[in-house]
């Protein structure tokens, strides 16, 4: 399945990724950035995990995982705000803070055939929606683990 | 190309000047934004500003119907009241300002009004530091995107990256294009782009022009610049400009870029034209990134100011963004014009005496303009808004406009320049804590990012014992303000940054006048936290904190 992968060494930080969520979902976002410090932030969106944890702790059985498409998606319509998605998520890139009564969670934009608007919009190109055996290649885990907080770029 | 995209309708985005295309869908219920892949410039990409293209044309706080001070009144009688007003003075009596949201031909034909009217109140309202990218160094010639694709030594001056963020793509391909290519970054300001610089040079707030000059003097010795003392006024060393120096030798392909954000520069013609003069020096092109192009008036906003002060205008045509009206030493000033009119596509808060004009939105009709690449041309995105009219229709009622030629940018030598320098040594700078804005994502009504956050050092924060979360309020000569702690390396000891992008925080920031030119701007302020207390604050009540 195809995922959002993050090239660190482009990100600055400019929140055009939250900004098309938001211009999207009327003022919700779906993806955040998440600051480590003063130069450097890490835009946090929904993994769509294999197992996802989020829809085995939902007691309403409202996320489910597309087998064919691998988006973990969530019915609006059945959830019930309880949260439990947003303490369950290892990532914590479900807000606790609820929008409309329900908790937020991010979809791969499966409404706009061309993938994430996230994506789309970002001005330096450093979100990448790419197949799993591609998402490698960008080592985002690799770069992630060794940039601490005196990280500098080479 | 997708089929969402075939029923999107194009344009080229009006919030800064890199040219970007924009795409508007309909479905017949709202606007949507789509990103269209086969754009020259930004390849679908938009910023968080271009992102709100589809918000402003249906937020719920457009004005709709014309405000007299701050009740809703119809048309018929706005148009009986200007005419009436009219009648009530002498033509020479008018003053005329512009600001953001006017075209080019808009302003041709105010300038039009004016010669009609005999009167030589008309002068560019848009006081924002950027402004300054008017003066220009003779000898200097603007970059094209190629230069900026193939640069191999790039000087930002600035936060370049937060003015025009789909621009950095390019820089950033650039910089990442070839080991050896470098990129220098001068800023008063850790910001996100100083992260991506092989040499940063942090200098004192508003101190950037002496480290420039310096630096230019370093790279064209015939300069005769005194680079000792630049580099101890700017607060910077001189083996950091040496370095710099090397990297932007001329021969070396590249480009010089710089940025200005309001209450960030002291003296903005200075600091644009320092970095010109670097450009010059290193032989090199130039850009000025900024949000909007306004060519001057038939007077300064200054001159224009006092005559207000003086009583002189009588009745005052603002037309354009109503960001004057926030700053708060202005309004008193204000107060002394009889008749008050301005436009503006949304609801003013707080409510503005006088008569307000509901406007058509740049994304609802059709102009012709300039980017930093070229020539460019919008079209109108989504039809007027209802109860809303075009400028075209206010300007007859004051009477015939037509179009004549702008004013040209004033030209200055590399000599001038210099002779600004020395004169600078005199003035004196403010003290004490420094308040200084920064620009973050944009603020569109609260409805991304209300930006009621103050970054501060944490050696500050311990002494002011404010922790993240912490409520201060601040207070300058313009008034005092409340705002969250948010405690950062980004800024140096002794200066706190609030976001420069919302009428809330702007009211903080006063207003003062260059001593080298006489322009008004916004320069960096001193400050005082007057206290800090703990309040209850919730991640709904301020996301960008908890973040």
């Amino acid at each position: 399945m195809k995922k959002i992968v993050l090239r660190l060494d482009y990100c600055i930080g400019c929140r055009s990724c939250e900004a098309a969520c938001r211009s999207r979902f009327k003022n919700e976002a779906r993806i955040r950035l998440a600051e480590v410090n003063a130069t450097t932030l890490l835009a946090q969106g929904c993994r769509h995990c294999e197992e996802p944890l989020c829809a085995a702790a939902c007691p309403f059985q409202v996320i489910v995982k597309n087998p064919e498409t691998g988006v973990v998606r969530k019915s609006d319509f059945h959830c019930v705000g309880c949260r439990s998605c947003s303490l369950a998520c290892p990532f914590g890139v479900i807000p606790a803070a609820l929008q409309r009564h329900m908790s937020q969670k991010c979809t791969l934009c499966d409404d706009r055939p061309e993938g994430p608007r996230c994506v789309a919009t970002c001005p330096t190109g450093a979100l990448q929606f790419v197949e799993d055996v591609e998402a490698p290649l960008h080592g985002t885990g690799v770069r992630y683990a060794a940039r601490s907080t005196t990280w500098r770029r080479p | 190309m997708a089929n969402s995209e075939l029923r999107a309708k194009r344009t080229t985005c009006p919030f800064c000047l890199n040219g970007c295309t924009s795409a508007v869908a309909f479905n017949g219920y709202q606007y949507r934004m789509e990103y269209p892949t086969d754009a020259k410039v930004n390849k679908g990409r938009l910023c968080p500003r271009g992102n709100s293209a589809s918000i402003v044309i249906d937020h719920p706080q457009r004005l709709a119907y014309p405000l007299l001070d701050g009740k809703p009144i119809d048309w018929l009688r706005a148009e009986a009241l200007v005419r009436e007003w009219l009648g009530q003075v002498k033509p020479a009596e008018v003053g005329l300002v512009y600001s953001r949201g006017r075209s080019l031909d808009e302003v041709r034909r105010l300038h039009g009004l004016a010669r009609e009217l005999g009167t030589t109140y008309l002068a560019c309202g848009h006081i924002e530091p950027e402004n300054s990218f008017n003066y220009r160094l003779e000898g200097v010639k603007d970059a094209t995107l190629e230069q900026v694709e193939q640069a191999k030594a790039m000087l930002l001056v600035g936060d370049v990256f937060s003015t025009s963020p789909v621009a950095s793509w390019r820089m950033l391909d650039a910089r990442y294009a070839d080991r050896k290519n470098r990129l220098v970054v001068i800023d008063s300001l850790r910001t996100r782009q100083a992260g991506f610089a092989h040499v940063f040079v942090q200098t004192g707030v508003g101190a950037e022009p002496w480290a420039l000059v310096a630096l230019a003097g370093l790279i064209d010795r015939k300069l005769g610049v005194d680079v000792d003392g630049c580099c101890q006024r700017a607060g910077v060393k001189r083996q950091q400009l040496e370095q710099a120096a090397a990297l932007l030798a001329p021969g070396v392909p590249g480009f010089v870029g710089s940025a200005m954000h309001p209450g960030r520069v002291s003296h903005p013609a200075f600091h644009s034209l320092a970095s010109q003069l670097v450009a010059l020096a290193a032989g090199k092109p130039f850009v000025g990134f900024r949000e909007t192009a306004l060519p001057p008036g038939a007077m300064s906003f200054a001159v224009l100011r006092q005559a207000i002060a003086d009583g002189k205008v009588r009745l005052l045509f603002w037309t354009g963004g109503l960001f004057p009206y926030s700053y708060a030493n202005l309004l008193p000033e204000l107060g002394k014009v009889d008749h008050r009119i301005a436009t503006s596509i949304f609801v003013p808060d707080p409510a503005v005496p006088g008569l307000v004009l509901p406007m058509t939105a740049e994304l609802e009709r059709g102009s012709k303009g300039g980017s930093y690449w070229g020539p460019i041309e919008r079209n109108a995105l989504a039809s007027p808004l209802s109860g809303s009219r075009e400028f075209s229709t206010v300007l007859s009622w004051f009477g015939r406009a037509a179009e004549v030629p702008e004013a040209k940018p004033k030209s200055v030598s590399a000599a001038e320049v210099l002779a600004m320098a020395q004169k600078a040594v005199g003035v004196k700078r403010p003290e004490g804590l420094l308040l200084v804005g920064e620009k973050k994502a944009i603020g569109l009504r609260g409805f991304y990012d209300r930006e009621e956050t103050v970054l501060l050092n944490p050696a500050d924060a311990k002494q002011l014992e404010a922790e993240n979360g912490r409520f201060l309020v601040l207070a300058t000569a313009a008034g005092e303000l409340g705002f969250v702690a948010h405690v950062s390396d980004q800024v140096p000891e002794g200066v706190l940054a609030i976001g420069a992008n919302v009428h809330r925080n702007r009211a903080l920031l006063p207003l003062s006048t260059d001593e080298l030119t006489g322009d008004v701007t916004v320069t960096p302020a001193s400050v005082k936290v007057k206290r800090a207390v703990r309040v209850p604050v919730t991640a709904a009540e301020n996301p960008s904190v908890f973040a």
